[in-house]
Parts: structure tokens; sequence; C-alpha cells
């Protein structure tokens, strides 16, 4: 029975070998994140059932030592010499202790590293990397996983039975990791089946589990590791392997789990609920439970909900057999029956030219001389530049300018999917095709058209143009998809010469505003002169009213003194002259010199007054003037 | 032994599960694939449905997209017929049209072999590329004159050369599509390109500014010349008024005529009184009348003498 044991051992040592390798390599070929994982659950099993094994051989050896020992002391009688505890007598049992002593917690601490250490890199590498399932090997892989799992199962079923029947502490931590390596492969196979059945990330998230599980058993290391210092030695207490992981045996043997919660349960509620009907039920059917989990989960493939603005392909065995509308529908289960979504309603969107980005998306303001998002640079057709090129066809040789120009355009295009067989059976990649056609018919259209008229005037009908030219060709390529819309909602010149084109415009309304100037200027001067002209002729007309007015007036007046001054010429005269003299000289100075009046001396000064602030300056002496 | 019938009948199913799923495999529509045994291609299959084989090792399935697959090829320089460096990128699309032919030029794993093929096709591309824009001068692929360009027609002549060497050598590969998805300029001929956008705007930028100042003056001028013959003209008028005034008060001199003396003595008084102002200073003596009233006051010593 004790050879049948150490067999057991070494059959599960070589089943784990054997299935480690054939995981890994599998992992490699299906590049299988959970596969990684689940190679280093195996790697580490595989290491536990190696030392269960050899400690098993060791004991046998002590065995069969003691056996020898006893048959020689029966053979020749009682004798000091096998009384002794002597390592050259015991060798057997000395190399046991020595392992034990030595060699179990260095392994020990070996396992821990490696598992903390494959935790941690584990996580790390799983959340860098972007590799994912090879979709053509899934279907292998996953058939090679679920035959692991099945034979893992069924040698670490019979060597966790055995190990419990005889009780045999050696052989169940390597059986506990078999077991648990089932389970493991098993979820593998899962996370690569999710994958196919379209949820990419479960295999992700499974492999982020696998970790969970690695990092769990270093911690439950360290605290076997720690109880080990501590723990009372009790002569003749067979000790539990260092390297025995306690969570793996849970996991390997979930229905021990039963017996836990069931004291637990008990003790919590004061009578045996234990022993009632359900928990029985429950114990006695739980795989039966677990099945019927598995045909819900297969059954629940058969019912297929399709969103609002969504259209199906339902595929039977990879024939595609109807398209499927908004609502519930039955098919049948994965993968017989498959179906693959398309949003129909959603109007999409990408733009030609120009790829947005964080710091553009900021902007409040868009400027033609400041960047704006990645864009892309069109050639586009220059008249003017073809002209002068054509005029001058020789420049000696110097490098020339291609008489062409560069546009910077953002064209939105918007579609929609009208057919989904075409769109998913004929091209592969359709929504990249659709751009590449739509950047085509830009780059063609911009092409042959001048800068400065697709500049202004020809904008509306370039979007038009550029709408029936993506249709036309999308229908040529079978696409099954509508374009709704096509935008020049920005397209300038590039950034480096924006500037100049501003600047353009800045002279034009220069130009108009030196005009508008000048044209006030002109307004302002013809008005005045306009004035000048009219207030010279009123003052004309004024000045020959005056003249007639005058005239006829004074005829009157010396009509009507010829009769006075005939009368008394001299009297006349005298009159007149001293009535004009008196109100001619009213307001004048005058000065009466009485020349006969010799003894008055009159003096008159006629000079003008000075200022008196000027009479008072004093003005400094001369130097010269000074005397000594 | 209800528990182990239960475990019998668990692993069965997984049994037949996995047997299944090793044994059988799903060709899709969009699908052409073909069986390996013992890697020697043995079975092409082109029609979706639900097929056996042999598991893994004995039998591989390698299974090929039928659809069209589009790329685009890099962003490359070619020379025109004009000497200029032209910088061009093609979109192509392309399918496995036999896979039979396509497995044995490109064997291995699908996921390794089509990328292989596309590189080579991407190879084929360029060295077409190379010969066909040669022969064209770079007013044919822009000008402003849309009638003026080869562009569909250069596309043409890539497709049907690449189209060629795929058929001579029995690649499986169909050529689907070709089409330019960028044309671009070498970056230091496009800063000759920008230099040369720039100086076209200054030219206008040039043009602007002197049209502002010389249409100014010319307004200024025009304004200017208004202003002047409209004042010349009012000067003329007025001169013209003056004249009627004059004449008509001419008019009146025969009048004065009647008596020449007092019409002379008239206009001199007048004239005298128009000669004096407020600033005027007038000396006289006492001869002059009404002051001559001064020699004839008597004096003090006269008025003394009874």
């Amino acid at each position: 029975m004790e050879h049948n044991v150490q067999k057991n051992g070494l059959v599960n040592l070589v089943a784990a070998v054997g299935i480690f390798i054939a995981a890994f390599v599998v992992t490699s070929y299906v590049n299988s994140l959970a596969g990684q994982a689940g190679s280093i659950f195996l790697g580490l099993g595989t290491l536990v059932a190696f030392a269960g094994w050899f400690q098993m051989r060791l004991e046998e050896n002590e065995r069969l030592e003691k056996l020898e020992v006893e048959e020689l002391a029966r053979a020749k009688g009682e004798s000091t010499l096998f009384e002794t505890k002597d390592a050259e007598v015991f060798p057997a049992q000395r190399a046991r202790e020595q392992f034990e002593k030595f060699f179990v917690p260095g392994f020990s601490v070996l396992l821990l590293l490696l598992e903390g250490g494959g935790a941690y890199l584990l996580w790390r590498w799983i959340s860098k990397t972007t590799s994912g399932i090879a979709p053509d090997r899934a279907m292998p892989a996953l058939a090679l996983f679920g035959i692991f799992a099945l034979l893992l199962f069924l040698v670490g079923r019979f060597s966790v039975t055995i190990a419990r029947l005889e009780d045999r502490r050696l052989l169940r931590s390597g059986a506990g990791f078999l077991l648990a390596g089932a389970y493991v492969c098993f979820f593998i196979a899962l996370g690569i089946a999710g994958v196919e059945a379209g949820f990419p990330r479960v295999d992700f998230w499974f492999a982020r589990a696998l970790c969970v599980l690695l990092g769990l058993m270093a911690a439950e290391m360290i605290v076997t590791l720690l109880l080990e210092i501590y723990r009372p030695r009790v002569p003749g207490k067979v000790a539990r392997p260092l390297y025995e992981s306690r969570l793996v045996g849970l996991l390997a043997q979930p229905e021990g789990l039963f017996t836990t919660a069931a004291q637990t349960l008990d003790y919590q509620f004061g009578f045996k609920v234990s022993e009632t009907w359900f928990f029985q039920l429950l114990k006695e059917n739980v795989l039966l439970l677990l099945l019927a989990q598995f045909a819900v989960l297969v059954l629940s493939t058969c019912v297929v909900f399709v969103d609002a603005g969504e259209q199906a392909v339902l595929e039977h065995f990879g024939r595609p057999v109807a398209t499927l509308e908004a609502g519930a529908h039955f098919k049948l289960p994965w993968p017989m029956d498959k179906i693959y979504r398309y949003r129909t309603e959603q109007i999409q969107t990408f733009v030609v030219g120009y790829t947005s980005d964080a710091q553009s998306e900021m902007m409040s303001t868009i400027l033609w001389s400041v960047g704006h998002g990645k864009e892309d640079n069109f050639l586009v057709g220059n008249r003017a530049a073809d002209t002068v090129q054509n005029d001058n066809p020789d420049t000696n040789g110097a490098p020339k300018a291609p008489p062409v120009s560069l546009i910077s355009v953002s064209i939105p295009v918007q579609f929609q999917i009208t057919n989904v067989f075409d769109w998913s059976y004929q091209n592969g990649d359709p929504t990249n095709l659709l751009q590449d056609l739509a950047t085509r018919a830009v780059v063609h259209y911009l092409a042959g058209v001048d800068l400065n008229d697709v500049l202004s005037s020809n904008r509306l009908e370039a979007a038009q143009i550029l709408c029936d030219q993506i249709q036309t060709a999308a229908n040529e390529r079978r696409l099954g998809a509508k374009i709704i819309f096509v935008g020049l909602q920005d397209i300038h010149p590039p950034t480096k010469v924006a500037e100049d084109y501003e600047k353009v415009v800045g002279a034009f309304q220069q130009m108009i505003a030196k005009t508008n100037t000048a044209a006030a200027a002109a307004i302002s001067t013809n008005l005045m002169a306009g004035a000048m002209a009219f207030t010279t002729n009123r003052v004309a007309e004024a000045t020959r009213l005056q003249l007639e007015t005058s005239a006829f007036a004074r005829a009157a007046l010396f009509t009507n003194q010829i009769p006075a001054f005939e009368a008394a010429p001299s009297v006349y005269e005298q009159r007149t002259y001293f009535q004009t003299f008196a109100d001619a000289t009213a307001n004048a100075r005058k000065y009466i010199l009485l020349v006969t009046n010799t003894q008055d001396v009159l003096i008159f000064d006629l000079e003008d007054k000075i200022r008196e602030d000027l009479l008072n300056l004093n003005v400094p002496s001369s130097p010269n003037n000074q005397s000594p | 032994m209800k528990r182990n019938l239960l475990t019998v009948i668990i692993g069965a199913v997984l049994v037949v599960i996995f047997a299944l799923l090793l044994f059988t495999f799903q060709v899709r529509r969009s699908e052409d694939v073909v069986v390996l045994t013992f890697l020697k291609p043995t079975r092409n299959l082109d029609q979706p449905g639900l097929y056996f084989k042999w598991p893994w090792p004995i039998q591989q399935v390698y299974r090929y997209d039928q659809r069209i697959q589009n790329f685009e090829d890099r962003f490359s320089e070619n020379y025109t017929a004009d000497s200029v460096t032209l910088l061009t990128s093609v979109y192509v699309g392309w399918k496995i049209s036999d896979a039979s032919l396509f497995l044995p030029k490109f064997p291995g794993d699908p996921s390794v072999s089509v990328p292989s093929a596309q590189s080579k096709l991407e190879g084929m591309l360029r060295t077409a590329k190379m010969a066909v824009i040669g022969k064209y001068v770079l007013s044919d692929f822009v000008n402003a004159d849309p009638k003026a360009l080869k562009f569909d027609e250069i596309e043409q002549k890539i497709e049907q050369y690449v189209q060629a060497e795929l058929q001579t050598n029995h690649y499986g590969i169909q050529l689907e599509f070709l089409g330019f998805k960028k044309i671009g300029l070498p970056e230091n001929v496009t800063q000759t390109v920008f230099d040369r956008m720039k100086s076209e705007r200054q030219k206008l930028i040039a043009f602007w500014q002197s049209t502002g100042d010389s249409e100014a003056m010319k307004i200024k001028s025009a304004a200017d010349s208004e202003a002047a013959k409209t004042i010349a003209d009012a000067n003329a008028t007025a001169i013209r008024i003056r004249a009627e005034g004059e004449a008509e008060a001419a008019k009146t001199l025969p009048i004065l005529q009647q008596n020449p003396e007092l019409a002379n003595f008239l206009l001199r008084i007048d004239a005298w009184k128009q000669s004096l102002n407020q600033r005027t200073t007038l000396i006289f003596d006492e001869r002059y009348p009404p002051f001559d009233l001064f020699s004839h006051l008597p004096t003090n010593s006269a008025s003394s003498n009874p």
C-alpha cells in the first residue's frame, strides 16, 4: 500500500510536469493572458508535487531502514550497536530530518518568492500588454484546455481521495494543486470561450483574478512561515508540510467549505442548521446545481436582445440566415448560432484632413494662423503660379517652387449603415475603407481646383460634389453605407502662410480706409468750396445792391440838395462841412496849436505810451562800467 | 451510486463538448478555409457551414478572410517626368482569390502569412508607382483645370501594373481597387511653396496698399480741383455781379452832373469822412475852422483893461 502511495506521488508529478509544459505551449500558441497566469500556477504545482514526492521517498527510505534495523536486532539479539541513535547507523532518518529542517523551509521561501514575484510581475505585464487571443486558434486552445482540466481533475480527484482515506499528508499537497489546476484550466478555457463569444476582456479579467490568487497564496505562505516559528513542537506529532497551501486545498475541495460553513451556522444560530433538509439538499446536489448553472448559461445564449437603433446578423454555423431588428429574438445556443451587431441607425462621423487633440479641443477661438489639432496639407491648383511659371520657364537652374499651392481642410463626413450584409461581408474593414474613399475624393477634388476659387466662392459647391463622389465610390465598393453629410467646416491656407493671408485682408481694409478718408476730405473740400463760392456770390450781390441803392439814394439826395446849395452856396457848404466835421471827428483825438498865444507853451507827447513794466526792468551793470 | 452517476453524466457532457470542439469547425461566409492534414493542404472550403476534421496536430485549419482587405502604403517619394519630387500614398483593396494558390506562396499561419502577403504587395506597389509616376508631369496630378488632370488614368495604370504582376506569378491574390490617398511634396519643396505663396500675398498686400494711396490721392486731387473751380466760378460771378452794380450805380451820374461843384464838394466830404476813424489823430492850428474861434477869444490882458 505504501508503495502505491509513492507511485501516486510520481504519477502526480508526471501529470503536473506534462500538463504544465503542454499548457505553456498552448498558451503561447493562443496568446491567452489567463493562460500565462495559469501556467505559472501549474508550474508551482509541479514544484510542490516534486517536493511531496521527494519527501515521500525519504520517509519510505527511513521506514525501510527502520525495518532493516529491527530485523537485524531480532536476528542478533540485544546489542548496544542497535540501540544507538547515531546518524551513521540511521542515515535515511538523518537525511529526512535534514530535509525537513533545511530544505522544506528554504523551498517554502522559494515558493513564496515565486508566488509573490509571479503575481507582481504578471500583474504589471498584463496591464501593459495589448495582444489578445488569436481568433483562429481559440477553438483548438479551448478544447485542449478542456482536456487538461479533465485530466488534472481525474488524477487530482483520485489522489485527493487516496490522501484523505489513508491520511497521506505528503500526497495531499500535490493532489490539491492538481485538482485546483483542473479548475484553473477550466477557467482559462472559459475565458477563451468568452473572448470567442464576443467578450474580449474576459480573458484579461480572468488573468487578473489568477494574479490575485497567486498573491493570496504568497500572503498565506508568509503567515504559515511566521506561525511555524512559534508552533509548539510536540514529540511524536507529525508536522504538516510547510509548502502545503490551505488555500489551494480549499480551492481543490470546495465541498470542505460546507463543513466549515455548517460549523459556523450551527454556532451562530444555536442549533444544528447543518442537519436541516435544505442544507443537506444543497450539500448533496452541489454538482447538480453547478450543472444546472452551466445549462442556464448555455440557454441564456438562446435569447438575443437587439438594442434600438441596432441590427444584428444571425449566423447559423457561419451561414448568415437573418437580419434581426430591435427587440427580443430566439436562436440556437452558442456556438451553433452567433450574432454580430451593427449600429445601423446611429450617425457615424469621421473627419478628413484633421486629427483633433486635447489642446485644440480647449481652444475657444479657431484661427488660421494658430495650429489647431493635426492638420494635413493638401495640394491644390494655383492658376496664378502656373501662369508665372509658363511666362518664366527658365530660372537659371535655381530651385523653383512647383506651380501648386497647399491648403488645410477639415471635412467631417457623416454616414449611416444601410445594408448590414454588404457592410459586414464585402469588406474586411469597411469604416477604414470609407475613410480612404472620402480622403481620395478630397485629394482628387482639391488637385483639380484653383486655390482662390475653393477658398472663396466654390465652398458650398465643393461640399455637394464631394458628397456625391464619396457616395458613388461607396456604392461601387458595395459598402452598404449612405453618406448623409459632407461639410467644409474648415478650409484655409496652411498655418505657416495664414498670417500673410490675413495681412492681405488687412491691406485691403487699409485701402478702403484710405479711400474713405480721402473721400471724407474731398467732401469737406467740396462743401467748403461751395460755401465759399456761395459767400462770395452773396457778398457780390450785397455789394451790387449797396452800390445800386446808395447810388440811387445819393442821386435822390443830390437832387434835393441842389436847391439848398443854389440858395446859399457858401452857407450850405459851411454847414455841411461842420456837420460832417462834427460827426467824423467825434471819436478822433484832436490837437489844436494856438501859435498866436506865445506866452503859453503847450507840449504834446504824441508818442505811444510805453508799458510800465518795461520801464521798471532792472538792467545789470556791465563789469567794464564798475569803478575800481 | 447516485452521486457517481451524476459525476459520470457531467464528465460525459464535458467530454462530448470537448470532442465536438476538437472534431468540428465552422466556416463563416466571410471566410475561405484550408484544411491541412499533417501540414499538407487537403481541403479548400469557401462555403459557410459546419465541417468535421481530425484534431490537432493531425489536421489544422487555416482561415483566410474572403472579404476585401484594404491598407495604405507608406508615403513615398517619386520623381515626375518634369523633375518634381512628389510624395504619394495609395490605398489598396485586395483579397485572397484562391487560398490553395495563396497558401504555398505564403505558408504558415494566416496571422503571419497575410501580413507577409500585404508586405509583398506593398513592395510591388512601390515599384509600380515609381514606374508610372515617372511618366507623368506634375500638372497631371495637380492642375487648376480639372479637365487636364490624369488622376484616374495614373491610378488605373498602377493598378494594371500590380494586377499583371500578381496574375503572372499566381499569388492567389486579386487587386480590387486602388486610389491615391495622399499627394504631397518633400519638406524643403513645401517650404519653397510656402515662400511662393507668401510672396503672392506680399504682392497683393503691396497692391492694396498702393491702390489705397493712389485712390486717396486721386480723390483728394479731384476734390481740390473741384473746389478751386467752384471758387473760381464764384469769384467770376461775384465780379460780374459787382460790375452789374457798378453799371446800375453809374446810371445816377447824370444827376450829379446837374451841379458838378456841389457834387465834387459832397464827394470830397464823403471821402474825408470815410478816411477818419477812431485812431486818427488830428492836429489843428487856430486858423483852421472851426478852431479859428480860438484866435478871436478875448485874452486876459484885454479883459482886464477897461
